[in-house]
């Protein structure tokens, strides 16, 4: 079987899918500021096949053009929105929130909101606080808003087709470090809702997703190496969460590390540990243990910043401690 | 109905000369903080070249004359908010080179102890609440700043500094909406460059111009020579003073073009999104005027230089040489 894409790096697959639901859906319509160019990635080369009716730049209007693409949306097209960086979201949050999250529900069930909104999220090398945050658990938390964030090219291409098809609100998360971060896109679909598990484990489950799942996965060949067998799941879709994948890999090892890009107060990880707590307890054979970044926001200087962001050794120690426990 | 005749109206203030009195009263200090703000963010372009600074840097050469021009008539207790290009705008506010050289590098003896970096640079003392990463958000802080200076009576004005692309967040207009109503004492500095990140200015912003929007809230829309100096500061200290006493915001727009590109490094993903070409330079611009006016810039310019030169080289020796933060302080500064 040939793969579906060709694509050999995380954005360049995210933009191979926008491509091929551009070329088979005429509603697919992608805008944002600077999408010709593609600051972040994603959407770079698209304005090259489908011209600046179909990939449109924006001013700097994030409210606006977010709060057009719900409208369009309703009205029948299937817009994508790249934001750049995530928290732009901040500017446009009502859009997002309150009202593409909410309007099916509020409409019981008449309207909906077929769009993706794109933005990278985490901490790429001194870009200080309001250019490094990982937003998920506020979206998740949301209500109504499916949230995906691949740590692979594989990932990326399948997700991305997924959520371009979804007919809700998605919001696309990638961390910018791995932007041209390096794999193949298999011939094995991947769905909105689904998690991956690679490697697999006996000993412990380390839950991640973005630049954490991808620390995660060298964690793990470390662990291996000290006769520790993680298993890795890389949580790609946040909203809902994939729950059978995870309870299954929780119930094969008993032990749980999950860890986050971000503050570990009402984080992705803190809400699985609480989850798997309430689903699994009889399970496990230790406490969860959450990995995150503590309550501050993201600091400029890089040895700072450093130093708040789980590293592949922070996560190799944690992974010890959940394993002896 | 609106009497359209009583409406303020755009004005503009271009190809003026100042008067030989003013360029001998203030031509050395512009030429001063023009040639400071320039060879401070050359040293940040020569840093970037050979990959010593972190980070992203949008750098505002150019652009120096707005900065200088505004900057000259404010005095301490006023307050300025920047934007994401706002090393020009802290200069001419007087912050200290080394300490700017400090952030940006990630020193604990930057303005904020290296949390905040080139996008973040402040100093409240000095009068400024700071550049910021997020386009239009200092707008709205600025106009509050002015409500503060307002109801503690302190006398004190408030300046928001935004590019052409800021002038499309909605924001920036709801904020000055609220100043006209409530007669803020601030002054909207929009700097158009002809740019909005790569994207040429008028085919994302709708309209005969940025000033002419201000028109819409009664508020006098004034567009000025953003290379020229003098003409900045004429407009700046007039809006200024209105301000002051009482008589709420003016909106300035000045259009001079930046030599860079939007940021550091932009060619490694942007092919040519401009042509090349001869920029204004406002250093040369306020040199020759000061010439013309028999007050010899050229000869002032040489010293300043080389004393500019001297600072810039030994603040950044100082600043490279300085601790970085210890780790502990990354915890610090969440909450009072
Ligand atoms: C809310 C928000 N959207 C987008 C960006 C990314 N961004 C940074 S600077 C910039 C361009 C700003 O244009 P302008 O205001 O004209 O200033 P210039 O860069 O031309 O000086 C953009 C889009 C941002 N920082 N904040």
């Amino acid at each position: 079987m040939s793969p579906t894409s060709t694509a050999k790096r995380l954005t360049p697959a995210m933009a191979d899918a926008i491509a091929q639901e551009m070329r088979s859906d005429p509603t697919v319509y992608l805008w944002g500021v600077d999408v010709t160019v593609g600051v972040m990635g994603p959407t770079r080369g698209l304005a090259k096949e489908f011209g600046p009716d179909k990939i449109r730049d924006c001013p700097i209007s994030e409210a606006g053009f977010v709060g057009a693409a719900v409208g369009a949306a309703i009205g029948g097209l299937r817009p994508i929105v790249d934001i750049m960086f995530s928290s732009f979201t901040y500017v446009a949050f009502d859009q997002i929130v309150n009202q593409a999250g909410r309007i099916r529900y509020m409409t019981g069930g008449q309207l909906s909101v077929p769009m993706v909104i794109i933005g990278s999220a985490g901490a790429a090398g001194a870009n200080a606080a309001q250019h490094s945050e990982v937003p998920s658990a506020l979206f998740m938390n949301a209500g109504g808003l499916r949230v995906a964030f691949p740590s692979t090219a594989h990932q990326a291409f399948w997700l991305m087709r997924s959520a371009i098809r979804s007919d809700d609100p998605v919001v696309f998360l990638f961390h910018p470090a791995l932007a041209s971060a390096r794999g193949e896109v298999r011939d094995e679909p991947l769905h909105l809702g689904d998690a991956e598990i690679g490697p697999e484990g006996t000993d412990l489950s380390i839950l991640a997703t973005g630049m954490m799942a991808t620390r995660a996965r060298a964690a793990a060949a470390v662990l291996a190496e000290r006769g520790i067998w993680a298993e890795v799941v890389d949580v790609c879709s946040l909203s809902p969460l994939p729950w059978d994948a995870i309870l299954k890999s929780v119930r094969k090892t008993g032990r749980v590390l999950a860890v986050e890009e971000a503050r570990l107060t009402c984080s992705a990880a803190s809400e699985l540990a609480a989850g798997i707590t309430e689903r699994a307890w009889a399970d496990l054979k230790a406490p969860v243990k959450r990995l995150a970044v503590p309550d501050t926001p993201i600091p400029f200087a890089p040895t700072l910043e450093e130093s708040l962001i789980p590293s592949e050794e922070d996560i190799v120690k944690a992974a010890e401690e959940v394993a002896s426990a | 109905m609106i009497d359209r005749r009583t409406l303020p109206s755009r004005k503009e203030q271009n190809g003026q000369m100042t008067e030989k009195v003013v360029l001998k009263e203030r031509g050395e200090s512009w030429l001063r903080t023009m040639v400071r703000g320039r060879l401070f963010e050359q040293s940040l372009g020569e840093l970037y070249e050979r990959g010593e600074l972190v980070g992203v840097v949008h750098l505002s050469i150019g652009l120096e004359a707005t900065a200088a021009g505004v900057c000259s008539n404010l005095r301490k207790g006023d307050q300025i908010t920047s934007t994401h290009r706002g090393h020009n705008h802290m200069i001419a506010r007087g912050l200290e080179p080394e300490r700017m050289f400090a952030e940006i590098l990630g020193r604990s003896t930057g303005y904020c102890g290296g949390k905040g970096g080139s996008m973040h640079v402040a100093n409240f003392e000095l009068g400024s609440v700071g550049a910021n990463g997020i386009v239009g958000a200092g707008v709205p802080m600025a106009a509050g700043l002015g409500v503060a200076a307002q109801k503690l009576g302190t006398g004190n004005v408030a300046v928001a500094f935004c590019g052409d692309g800021a002038a499309n967040q909605g924001v920036v207009w709801e904020s000055l909406n609220l100043a006209a109503l409530w007669k803020i004492p601030v002054i909207f500095v929009c700097e158009n460059n002809g740019f909005s990140e790569f994207t040429p200015t008028d085919r994302v912003t709708a309209g005969p111009g940025i000033a002419d929007r201000a028109i819409g809230y009664g508020v006098s829309g004034v567009v000025v020579d953003g290379t020229n100096v003098g003409a900045v500061s004429a407009v700046a200290e007039g809006a200024i003073d209105r301000a002051r006493s009482g008589e709420g915001p003016t909106f300035i727009e000045t259009r001079a073009e930046r030599w860079r590109g939007h940021h550091e490094g932009e060619e490694s993903y942007v092919g040519t999104y401009r042509e090349t070409k001869e920029f204004k330079d406002p250093i040369v611009q306020l040199i020759q005027e000061m010439d013309a006016a028999g007050l010899d810039g050229s000869l002032l310019y040489e010293k300043i230089h080389a004393e500019e030169k001297d600072l810039i080289e030994r603040s950044l020796a100082v600043a490279q040489q300085a601790p970085l933060p210890e780790l502990s302080t990354a915890l610090e500064d969440v909450f009072s």
